[in-house]
């Protein structure tokens, strides 16, 4: 089903979310770019930094270091008017592939998810599936009521905030 | 399908959460879990707009370095 919906012209720029199973989630979406372009922006900190929050977020990311190559580590610092401290997200490139896939570790907790990307080039675009495996159902189902119930909190308070400022 | 392949259909679906059975007599009816699905569809689709945002960015960026990569091979050609 998922290859139908990728393979159609007018699906082509669609993001795609889907639970595959209990424990994994995937997104996917295509590029109009070849998997050397795609993969560089994803692996040079300097340009991962441009998109990896998104500006409706509300967040920004304060530090951000990654050592890209297969057993080096990343660690993530963000920060969000509604939080004390930064939130920060670390782990371990457990494969990295030039152009093709990097896989790595979410270990802010060990219930924390392994996660794969792969980008799979055909005729000048990248496919890009982003594919997160949790140890159990209950970690996916704790991951999925987290952000369920903390992000509408969160936005809620940062409406606050802006509301007192304006 | 077979009765027994529905009915395996259904135990899946009704341990996942996603319906509900009651059994009278001979008769199995099946409720949707309204409330499971609404919550896991409403989830999904909060994860993809931040995913959408997200790779609209990168879209953007990864366009930007296209352009870039061809003026580069432009300029050497020369």
């Amino acid at each position: 089903m998922l290859t139908e919906k990728v393979s159609s012209p007018a699906a082509m720029n669609r993001t795609a979310v889907e639970r595959m199973s209990d424990r994994e989630l995937i997104v996917t979406r295509k590029f109009n770019a070849p998997a050397h372009i795609v993969f560089e922006a994803w692996s040079n900190p300097e340009l991962f930094k441009q998109w990896w929050v998104p500006k409706s977020a509300g967040m920004s990311l304060i530090s951000c270091d990654m050592d890209i190559r297969t057993g080096g580590t990343y660690r993530l610092a963000f920060s969000h008017p509604a939080f004390d401290q930064p939130m920060t997200f670390f782990g371990t490139y457990r494969e990295v592939t030039p152009h093709k896939r990097i896989v790595w570790t979410n270990e802010e907790s060990d219930q924390g998810a392994v996660t794969t990307v792969t980008f799979e080039e055909s005729d000048g675009k990248t496919l890009v599936t982003f594919h997160e495996l949790y140890p159990t159902e209950a970690a996916l189902d704790e991951a999925l009521a987290g952000s369920a119930e903390g992000l509408p909190e969160q936005f809620a308070q940062l409406d606050e905030l802006l509301a007192e400022r304006s | 399908m077979t009765l027994t392949g529905m009915k395996k259909h259904v135990s899946i679906l009704e341990q996942a959460g996603l319906v509900t059975t009651e059994k009278v007599g001979r008769v199995r009816t099946c409720k949707l879990g309204r409330r499971r699905l609404e919550e896991e569809a409403a989830w999904i689709e909060r994860h993809r707009q931040l995913w959408s945002a997200r790779f609209d960015a990168l879209d953007e960026l990864v366009e930007h370095l296209k352009r870039e990569e061809k003026a580069d091979a432009h300029r050497k050609s020369k």
